[in-house]
């Protein structure tokens, strides 16, 4: 059994109409949830098989964070999705910083937190004092160095290159999906100036700080 | 439950840089089969990846069903005391790869260290 807290302008959206959301989670990552309106409390426990339970957790965490539950309830669809959260608080410096950080983070007419989503193929919600990201490994791995790279203090057009490299990184090795329609089109005029294999350690320079 | 089942323990240290697995028998006395990151990838930041710690569950899971043993309980641990509580990448990922070999995933627990306020924390505890 374990307990999870989100907030209560969050537990609505956990609930969902006269309880449906709440009963979709429980049907489909075969767990009980327990809701304390009062606090936000949830007590979660896993009734069926404990391996699909493992993601129970994880589902109502997301949804706190600011999740849409569809976008949460996507954490069951493939085994490798994973949720992740970066705490704004620990990187920021005070309230001020922190709202800054969030604006640019989320960008003008939220570009930027679009961007990131295009581009890695991931779902990215800052929320709070928080940023979470839902998506493949290696799509979690771009959004979270993007995101530290903007905490750290990196212009904007510096990130966006780097998105755009990753993402044509990872459709060449056919990994990450794209929302284009018609899989096509997108920013594929830079793909000719990009040949990955030549260079595998060309992303040196963008390695991962230590968590 | 049958008797003539035979149950083990994997303890799975999962942190930001490694995973290690380690299965022994009820006791955590005697070791069956041991693997860690470095047995399944070339580059040292790929240790920690989902994809290794599948690899590396499913080696482990070959072993460990040769040896006779069917059922598994799986302790995960992330590093701990001061440093960070949550287990790393590879934790979820390894206990899928192993339910999904054919074996048995008894009670799952988590045996991260939690101080009850020890030593100061390493500046800049990350992002």
């Amino acid at each position: 059994m374990q307990h999870v807290t989100i907030p209560q302008d969050r537990l609505g959206a956990l609930i969902g109409a006269g309880g449906e959301t709440l009963r979709e989670i429980e049907d489909r990552a075969e767990v009980r949830l327990n809701v304390d309106s009062e606090t936000g409390a949830v007590e979660i426990e896993t009734v069926g098989d404990p391996v699909t339970g493992l993601k129970g957790p994880d589902i109502v965490r997301a949804i706190g964070r600011g999740f849409h539950p569809d976008d949460a309830l996507t954490l069951l669809d493939d085994e490798m999705r994973m949720f992740e959260l970066v705490d704004l608080d620990d990187a920021t410096r005070n309230q001020n910083d922190l709202q800054r950080q969030k604006g640019r983070l989320i960008g003008e007419d939220g570009r930027t937190r679009e961007l990131m989503e295009e581009l890695s193929g991931a779902s990215v919600v800052v929320y709070g004092k928080t940023a979470g990201i839902i998506g493949g490994p290696e799509q979690v791995e771009v959004v979270r160095s993007a995101v530290e790279m903007i905490l750290d203090g990196a212009p904007h057009g510096a990130v966006y290159s780097f998105l755009e490299r990753k993402h044509n990184e990872m459709q060449q090795q056919g990994m990450g999906y794209h929302r284009y329609p018609g899989g096509e089109g997108g920013p594929q005029e830079a793909e000719a100036d990009f040949k990955i294999e030549t260079n595998p350690d060309s992303d040196v320079e963008f390695e991962e700080p230590e968590p | 439950m049958s008797s003539d089942e035979t149950w083990g323990v994997a303890h799975v240290y999962a942190s930001f840089n490694n995973t290690i697995i380690t299965v022994t028998d009820m006791t955590g006395a005697e070791t069956i089969v041991k693997s860690s990151g470095g047995t399944v990838v070339k580059q040292n930041r790929d240790e920690a990846s989902p994809y290794a710690a599948m690899q590396m569950a499913e080696a482990v899971a070959e072993e460990i069903k040769a040896a006779g043993i069917t059922g598994l309980h799986v302790r995960v641990r992330g590093p701990g005391g001061n440093l960070n509580k949550s287990p790393g990448p590879g934790a979820q990922a390894t206990i899928r790869a192993l339910a999904r070999a054919g074996l048995e995933i008894g009670r799952i627990e988590d045996v991260t260290p939690i101080p009850h306020d020890g030593t100061r924390a390493p500046k800049n505890s990350g992002f």
